[in-house]
């Protein structure tokens, strides 16, 4: 008896995908390699063909055990056992979690690094099950702070900017106020 | 060697500045090691500019410090958030996470500590004694088959821990390799798997891909416990091991020490290698096999041996031969360049002051993380108390800022996120996130210097097998492989 589940199907299907895709991709870079007999394309394509073998050998573990793990492994992540979920709102809050870091990166050519993360810490925060305002803003304020004196203040660092205006003109007036304050502390 | 050593030592502290950038190079690694999201690779990248304005020896020596402090210091976070700092102290993860879910994140830490300190003090007087001759045998014994050779034993041993069975585990690997081969292939420079990016014709650049897979991941995991309501506060606890705790694992420190000094040596395999190698070994050699990943100290023990092991080792290739080992002694060859000098045998000649320095501080260092590191270890330990919801943005943003740090581009920052969402549903189905991470590491050395060999040989294999070093480390990692396949077919045809 199968212990073969949809998921499972699922995940065999995406690697083999995976295999498929980057195996026909392969072929936009085969050129020779005068001082290499295997070429750009050799090494790629051994790993996909071992990657096709073991996603075999992983779909025969699924269709005779499921997701059972194997006896003596270590280091074995537990995180698909015991994981359900009771709402939609759940599922909704988690995919807004796995989204927003997503948006925030996308965020930080036309925004910029000094305008888009204060939004984005509240917007975490919240979403992260915090619902009192004072806090969230506090602690907001508290966590922008602290990124600003070590990464601006003490280390100089460059971060992203923005091209956008106004958030570049914010971006560049945090930046007039950092040289000052270098200035005026000697620093 | 004790009169350089001694001479090296008056130069540190003989001069308040430099003793001014050890005391900063020893607390920014531990610091920037320690704090989930950023690692000391974020720290060095920063400071990289600022070092053309110091001596050549203070520079160098700033780099050095931090890698010795920033090795141990990515342990911290490993055990106590399961964010490990970098790659090589991925492995601490394994049982260190779980015994700080039984509030044993003390014993734990405090276990790091002390072996991090035995491994590096250990490796740090090695290297000052030997590394003339071993780098002389390293000339003439290791070449590319035999680097090839234990790329694929490292692979075979990482591998075997960390997924659900052993096809997950290798599916990890092949997915770290495969992401390995985007950019320009190592021998004739073709770009391949771009999609039509043209910042991608540079690669996947590995901090943002191993802060994604292990920072961001954890986070998602952490806020999905959080979103249905099962999130658990890990426990606090400041009960460090006793002697005696720590004693009974001599053995496995001795050996751990062994693999990291070797798996140290050669160039381009570093920290990574070895604490995976010194922690597989550990399980291999274990009585009690089935303890691990379930909070055995002795996996924190030899991970933490092992890869502070490699800090002293992976200077013998970089200033003997001047082939860095990692991205950190890369960048210290970038350190060198700045003031026009190239590590290599002729620095040993041309530069000695600068190496005993650099010895010295190494050795300093490495003592300094058991004073320094105790110390710091109880204040860190309070970051757990830090409510989830205030602590994830700060890693978040830490990381972000990692990720950009290196070159510049949001396009790293994004690779982060999407490292991050795909090593969160990869944990949940059983994949393993280090074996991810150590096939990105090690798919460019292996295929460079899989092509290296094969030129050399003439593409003849019995040629490749014909070396010794190459033929043993062949045979343990097909050993190793034939045995994990026969289990993991036994297993499923069972009933």
């Amino acid at each position: 008896m199968t212990k073969l589940k949809t998921r499972h199907i699922v995940e065999t299907l995406v690697w083999l995908l995976t295999v498929v895709v980057f195996f026909v991709y392969s072929f936009e870079f085969n050129q020779e390699i005068e001082i290499y007999k295997f070429g750009a394309t050799g090494w790629p394509r051994v790993i996909l063909g071992i990657l096709l073998l073991v996603t075999l050998g992983n779909f025969l573990h699924l269709y005779k055990k499921g997701s059972e793990a194997q006896h003596g492994r270590v280091g074995i992540s537990d995180q698909e056992e015991g994981i359900s979920y009771d709402s939609i709102g759940s599922v909704q809050k988690l995919v807004a979690i796995l989204i927003l870091p997503f948006i925030f990166s996308w965020s930080l050519k036309p925004v910029g690094f000094y305008a888009a993360t204060p939004i984005f810490i509240a917007l975490l925060i919240l979403l992260l099950g915090e619902k009192r305002i004072k806090w969230i803003l506090a602690n907001t304020l508290f966590i922008y702070f602290l990124i600003i004196l070590l990464f601006m203040v003490l280390l100089n660092a460059p971060l992203p900017q923005g091209n956008v205006s106004p958030f570049y003109d914010f971006s560049a007036l945090m930046l007039t106020l950092n040289t000052k304050l270098h200035q005026s502390l000697n620093f | 060697m004790i009169d350089n050593f001694i001479a090296g030592s008056v130069a540190l502290f003989g001069d308040p500045f430099t003793i001014g950038i050890f005391v900063f190079g020893v607390i920014g690694g531990m610091l920037f090691g320690a704090i989930p999201g950023v690692s000391m690779l974020t720290l060095a990248a920063i400071l990289l500019p600022f070092t053309a304005n110091l001596e050549p020896a203070q520079g160098v020596m700033l780099f050095a410090v931090i890698y010795c402090t920033g090795t141990y210091g990515g342990a911290i976070t490993a055990i106590l958030f399961n964010i490990p700092g970098a790659p090589e102290n991925a492995p601490t993860a394994f049982d260190g996470y779980p015994m700080t879910r039984k509030g044993q994140s003390g014993k734990a830490v405090g276990a790091a500590v002390l072996c991090s300190a035995i491994g590096g003090v250990t490796s740090a007087i090695v290297m000052m004694a030997a590394t003339e001759p071993l780098a002389n045998w390293a000339i003439s014994n290791i070449g590319p088959p035999e680097i090839f050779a234990l790329v694929f034993f490292g692979l075979a041993v990482a591998s075997s821990v960390g997924g659900r069975t052993l096809w997950k585990g290798w599916m990890s690997v092949l997915l770290g390799l495969l992401i390995a081969t985007i950019g320009q292939d190592p021998v004739g420079g073709i770009n391949r798997y771009n999609f039509g990016f043209s910042d991608l014709a540079a690669g996947i650049a590995f901090v943002p891909a191993i802060l994604g897979f292990f920072a961001v991941s954890e986070i998602f995991v952490q806020a999905e416990k959080k979103a249905i309501g099962m999130y658990e506060a890990p426990k606090l606890s400041l009960d460090f091991p006793t002697i005696l705790e720590l004693w009974t694992h001599k053995i496995a420190v001795v050996r751990s020490i062994l693999v990291g000094f070797f798996c140290g040596i050669l160039p381009g395999i570093g920290a990574t290698l070895a604490a995976f190698m010194g922690y597989g070994e550990a399980v291999r050699w274990s009585k009690n096999k089935e303890s691990f990943g379930k909070g055995n100290l002795e996996g924190v023990i030899s991970s933490e041996t092992a890869n502070n092991a490699a800090t002293g080792a992976a200077m013998i290739p970089l200033l003997a031969l001047g082939l860095p080992g990692g991205a950190l002694t890369a960048m210290m060859v970038a350190v060198f360049q700045m003031h026009d000098l190239e590590p290599g045998p002729l620095v040993f000649y041309n530069s000695p002051d600068l190496i005993w320095i650099v010895f010295a501080a190494m050795f300093y260092a490495n003592l300094s993380i058991l004073f320094i590191g105790l110390l710091e270890t109880k204040t860190i330990l309070y970051l757990l108390k830090i409510p989830f919801q205030f602590l994830a943005p700060m890693i978040l943003l830490l990381a972000s800022i990692g990720s950009y740090i290196g070159r510049g581009l949001v396009l790293d920052v994004m690779v982060m996120f999407i490292s991050g969402i795909m090593g969160f549903l990869l944990r949940r189905s059983g994949y393993s996130i280090p074996g991810i991470v150590l096939g990105i590491i090690l798919g460019k050395i292996g295929e460079q210097n899989f092509a290296q060999g094969m030129q050399m040989v003439h593409y003849d294999l019995l040629e490749y097998l014909s070396r010794p070093i190459c033929l043993l480390l062949i045979v343990a990692g097909s050993l190793t492989l034939l045995a994990g396949i026969y289990k993991a077919l036994s297993f499923s045809f069972k009933s």
